[in-house]
């Protein structure tokens, strides 16, 4: 009697307290860790110039806010050496900090912050799935499932041939057209797993698939026709007092 | 004894009641509105605060402490922390800013908002009637709240860590924390950083408040710091691995409020509550910053800084704090004499004193001479002058040069920074001639870097372009600018005329050169101009000088020669060296048969060279008087007695003095009484505190008028142009393990120090 | 008698601490043991001529490496240093500390230290003036 009363006061003492180890800020996907670490590929030895082109673009991003506040321009000039070279080396990072005039530190704090900077070598395209609630309903796993099988990579992978980056990610606001995946800058919505196939073989052979949802609706109406707002719109004076 | 002169307390006093009514701001600035104040209460107590005030502040005025981590009053306001969270209350009855009921008025209505619900005392300025609750239920929710988050994350190591005893984290804890936590998940753990030889780094006990960051972007001007990543893995650090090398770096580890940051050297060697506590005076450069130095058993264990407004607010440069375990090597601990064979050999103090009084006795006053070294205190000063000077020699110099062409020494007003430290706060321009402060006077370089902050000081440079850790006007660094600037032709006169406080500093290490005294002579001229075109009031001072050794000023206040060009021009057949290691003179300067006696506290150069060697006292063994770059003389307490049979220096020229042959024995016993001559030659200096002010600048330039030597063509280099520089300057940090490393993790990087293996 | 006395020469010293001490001097002061100096002095010599038996005695029971004269000479050095005393209570206070020392040496309560502490055998003399204080140590 005493005997087992102390067992499961013990057995319930220890399913309330969890002890768990330190777990490391660095997960898998959650834009690496926030330090910098040179590698052959990301040194502050490598290359990066912006274009001549996109110089003029930074000279008008800056040009955009007041004189002394060049710092405000950070974020547009990152992405912009971003999209200029897939990712943002350290070098990039400086050549930013050197063209606005301020410490590296003040650049870092902002590429490190943003998941959308990103700080590792990336694919030519950046599938981002979304699995969050609405389009995990909507059996996004099977998309991702689908990525994963055709591609041979995991998430928060590359594909040897450098063309895929896979990722997954949070909410992107396009939960009625569920499910859905961003690569690069084109939504792909209403997606089935033999849609994002072909996606993946389109930007294989080297050609963009027009982006939208591919259930054949035009943007995010509802698929079986409009289930109000069905009359046509009242005129002026609707319900307006008669005597006035 | 009363030192100090009631006149003299009464207007320290005034001063200071000044100080307090500005102390709600972090700048002083010399205009101020003290109009228009509000009213708030704090708990129920009426205040009255100048518009703009925070919470905090106004609560701090009335004598209640707001538990903070992120604020700390010489730093922006953050505001991250949230441990100040407070109760707004409306005070019934009152009216408001706009002279309605607080209820009623539509412009403070978008404020209503707040009553009743926590705000953050540090970010929040007071209105009108305000009752900021600092002890009710809410608050007192609100912060238990505010802990358990910030424990979350927090190791409980405290038994192992250095800040224990001293850390706000536990006090605060303790005061207002919970008792009990819920939280029952992983915690966070984040990578050490190796950012130097000086600050060790574990960073899972951060709790990022940014106060570092903070501290390394306003007040060191290094933005090496930042904050990277975002939510739940943010974390302090650079980044990229990069060492936070500032001359102000060691400061980060007061202001760390957690175990985050703290000093590697002193990492697990005592704890604050085993340490004595001694307040002294920081020796190794002019600025004389405050310490309190804490020892342990007859060991320097660390030195911390002491508040003081006046020098050094409340930082210290990392020579001044880490350099003390430089006190405990290559120290020397008993009198040595060279013996038949030219070897130095141990002895004791007895045949020490009779071998000099046998030396003595067929040497006339004439032959005989003494260099005093940058860390001499001014009591053995005047001990070894009133010696010569009874021995009939008046051959006593400095190793720091000084021109005595114009008025050289006579005008003290010639040879001191006389705007004074904190008065680089009042003014709008200020010229650095051939000088460095970054490195020379690192906390002068951070009062000019404050007032350039926030006062809009502007600072011009004339020498070797250096990082100043602030913009400044570039003038060139050949004599040919100091020529221009003094006859009005060079471009930068205009803007030097239109300041209204303007300041000339220049750096004594350009004054060593050869043609100091027309460096001197020029600088006095640009200074006597700027007064004249800025209308400044007649108790402006325009011209400054500003040293690098801790000696020089009472020196030449008691009387000494500075430079040892005499010396070298008349060679003496008896040398006394007290403290002088910085090699102006050695061997092959003086006759073959000359005797040299070192007196001091560390096997330097000056040691190697003597025939005598008596050991003397260091800077934290003695009582000493030192009077720093600005003239204001402040004492050093002994915090350790001097290890084996050191003595406290002037105890050692007193005894000399009565040995039998040198006959010359000197009218004092105690300090007491070696303090009362100091006052007799210069009472200045045993007015502890006090500036003793200094004028005649006009004079001092009429007679530099009439000084006939031409600049030199050399450009104006000033000695210390890196921080690689900075480390090892005088004997104590030249024997420093710790700065030996600095100098090693400057010149090849952090990875190259080694450390030892321990957490 | 002698009370009166004293008050009076400290009078003459200072005129502002006359009125206290005049005060102080009225009250009745209890002896001791002795009314006047005289009779305090009596016992002075009674204990001085106990003292005087006893350090043969002492000497032999201690074992002490002095001889007898050395020790009387000591007793009569101890008792010269208080020669300068007047007052019969402070004289009556010292013959009781007196008697006191005398029957813990009779009744061996002490031992060989406690009486050769009386020849400051192992104290060494402070230094006092500059230069043997300087040779001697870090203080004064």
């Amino acid at each position: 009697m005493y005997l087992s009363s102390a067992l499961r006061a013990a057995a319930s003492h220890a399913g309330r307290q969890v002890r768990s180890l330190y777990q490391s800020a660095a997960r898998p996907g959650a834009g690496g860790i926030f330090l910098h670490r040179d590698t052959a590929d990301n040194n502050p030895d490598t290359p990066f110039e912006f274009t001549l082109e996109n110089m003029k673009r930074v000279e008008a991003i800056i040009n955009n806010y007041p004189k002394g506040h060049k710092q405000a321009a950070t974020i547009p000039v990152l992405d912009l050496a971003q999209r200029q070279h897939g990712w943002l080396p350290i070098s990039a990072m400086n050549k930013v900090a050197e063209i606005l005039e301020i410490p590296p530190m003040r650049v870092y704090e902002v590429a490190t912050f943003y998941t959308m900077f990103n700080r590792q070598p990336m694919g030519k395209y950046h599938v981002q799935v979304c699995t969050t609630t609405p389009c995990m309903l909507c059996d996004s796993d099977s998309i991702l499932q689908a990525i994963q099988n055709k591609l041979g990579i995991k998430v928060g992978e590359t594909t040897p041939d450098k063309l895929f980056t896979l990722a997954e990610v949070e909410c992107l606001g396009a939960c009625v057209n569920a499910p859905m995946v961003q690569i690069n800058d084109n939504y792909y919505e209403d997606l089935k797993p033999s849609d994002i196939e072909h996606i993946l073989d389109e930007l294989k052979a080297g050609r963009v698939p027009p982006p939208g949802p591919r259930s054949g609706r035009f943007s995010c109406e509802p698929e079986g026709g409009l289930t109000s707002l069905t009359e046509p719109p009242p005129g002026p004076g609707f319900g307006v007092r008669a005597d006035l | 004894m009363l030192r100090l002169p009631a006149v003299g307390r009464a207007l320290a006093g005034a001063a200071h009641s000044k100080g307090c009514l500005t102390a709600s701001s972090n700048v002083r600035t010399s205009v101020r509105a003290s109009s228009n104040l509000v009213e708030v209460f704090v708990d129920g107590k009426p205040v009255m605060v100048e518009p703009g005030t925070t919470v905090l502040q106004a609560c701090e005025k009335v004598g209640v402490q707001i538990p903070r981590f992120c604020y700390h009053e010489r730093l922006s306001v953050a505001g991250n922390c949230r441990m100040c969270l407070l109760e707004i209350e409306r005070a019934p009855k009152v009216m408001c800013s706009h002279n309605y009921s607080t209820l009623d008025c539509s412009s403070c209505r978008p404020w209503k908002g707040i009553f009743g619900h926590p705000v953050a005392a540090c970010a929040m300025p007071v209105m009108k009637g305000w009752n900021i609750l600092t002890n009710s239920e809410k608050t007192r929710k609100a912060r238990e709240g505010v802990m358990e988050f910030l424990l979350a994350n927090h190791p409980l190591d405290c038994p192992i860590c250095d800040q224990g005893g001293e850390c706000d984290l536990q006090d605060q804890s303790m005061m207002f924390g919970s008792d009990r936590s819920r939280f029952t998940e992983g915690k966070r753990a984040v990578e050490d950083k190796n950012i130097g030889p000086l600050i060790k780094t574990i960073m899972t006990r951060c709790i990022q408040c940014t106060r570092c960051v903070r501290f390394a972007s306003e007040i060191a001007g290094v933005e090496d710091l930042g904050t990277t990543g975002r939510g739940n893995s943010m974390q302090i650090g650079t980044y990229v691995e990069k060492m936070f090398m500032s001359e102000l770096s060691g400061n980060v580890i007061d202001v760390c409020p957690v175990g985050a940051l703290t000093s590697k050297p002193y990492a697990f060697t005592s704890r604050p509550w085993e340490t004595r506590k001694t307040e002294s005076i920081d020796v190794l450069d002019a600025v004389g910053s405050n310490i309190v130095v804490s020892t342990r058993g007859g060991e320097v264990m660390r030195i911390l800084p002491r508040l003081n407004e006046d020098v050094n607010e409340e930082w210290i440069s990392d020579k001044t704090r880490f350099a003390y375990d430089g006190l405990k090597r290559q120290r020397l601990t008993q009198p040595m004499v060279k013996d038949a064979s030219g070897q130095l050999v141990p002895t004791n103090w007895e045949d020490a004193l009779m071998r000099i009084a046998a030396m003595l006795q067929g040497v006339k006053g004439s032959e005989i001479a003494a260099i005093a070294g940058g860390m001499v205190d001014a009591e053995s000063l005047i001990a070894l002058k009133d010696m010569l000077n009874k021995l009939d020699s008046e051959a006593l110099c400095t190793e720091e040069l000084f021109p005595m062409a114009g008025a050289g020494t006579d005008l003290r007003s010639n040879y001191l920074l006389n705007t004074r430290i904190a008065g680089i706060e009042e003014c709008d321009l200020l010229l650095l001639i051939g000088t460095n402060p970054r490195y020379e006077a690192p906390l002068f370089n951070a009062r000019v870097r404050k007032s350039w902050l926030h006062n809009e000081l502007q600072v011009a440079l004339v020498g070797h372009d250096v990082d100043l850790s602030y913009s400044y006007n570039h003038l060139g660094d050949s004599t040919q600018v100091l020529k221009d600037l003094a006859t009005g032709k060079h471009p930068y006169c205009q803007v030097l005329a239109q300041a209204k406080r303007p300041v000339v500093v220049v750096g004594s290490s350009c004054l060593q050169r050869a043609d100091g005294a027309a460096i001197l002579s020029a600088v006095s001229t640009i200074a006597q101009n700027a007064r004249v075109s800025s209308g400044v009031e007649e108790g402006w001072k325009v011209l400054n000088v500003l040293h690098r050794v801790a000696s020089q000023v009472a020196a030449l206040d008691v009387g000494y020669k500075p430079g040892v060009e005499a010396i070298r021009k008349n060679p003496p057949k008896m040398l006394f060296l007290l403290g002088a290691d910085a090699g102006c003179i050695t061997r092959a300067d003086l006759p073959k048969d000359s005797f040299i006696i070192y007196q001091g506290h560390h096997g330097d150069v000056g040691a190697l060279m003597a025939d005598v060697i008596l050991p003397g006292a260091a800077y934290t063994e003695k009582n000493g008087t030192y009077v720093n770059t600005e003239g204001r003389a402040q004492q050093t307490r002994v915090a350790v007695t001097p290890p084996g049979m050191a003595r406290e220096d002037w105890k050692i020229i007193r005894a000399v003095s009565e040995t039998p042959h040198v006959g010359v024995t000197l009218p004092y016993d105690t300090l007491e009484e070696v303090r009362d001559r100091l006052a007799e030659v210069a009472p200045n200096l045993v007015r502890y505190d006090d500036v003793e002010e200094a004028n005649y600048f006009k004079q001092a330039n009429e007679l530099s008028q009439a000084v006939n030597q031409s600049l030199l063509a050399d450009p104006l280099v000033p000695p210390q142009l890196s921080v690689k520089d900075f480390y090892m300057t005088d004997p104590i940090s030249r024997a420093s393990q710790t700065m030996a490393k600095c100098v090693k993790a400057v010149t090849e990087g952090a990875e190259a120090v080694e450390e030892p293996a321990i957490c | 008698m002698n009370r009166f006395k004293r008050a009076d020469s400290f009078a003459s010293h200072s005129s502002a601490m006359a009125s206290s001490v005049a005060r102080g001097a009225v009250k009745a002061v209890k002896p001791i043991f002795s009314r006047d100096v005289d009779e305090a002095k009596r016992r002075v010599r009674e204990l001085y001529r106990a003292w005087y038996r006893e350090v043969p005695n002492t000497v032999a029971m201690y074992q002490l490496d002095i001889t007898v004269r050395q020790g009387r000479d000591k007793v009569r050095e101890i008792f010269n240093k208080n020669k300068h005393v007047t007052d019969p209570r402070v004289i009556d206070m010292l013959v009781i500390k007196g008697k006191m020392e005398l029957q813990e040496t009779i009744h061996i309560w002490k031992q060989k230290t406690h009486v050769m502490r009386y020849f400051h055998e192992t104290e060494n003399p402070c230094p006092n003036d500059f230069l043997s204080k300087f040779y001697h140590g870090h203080e004064p």
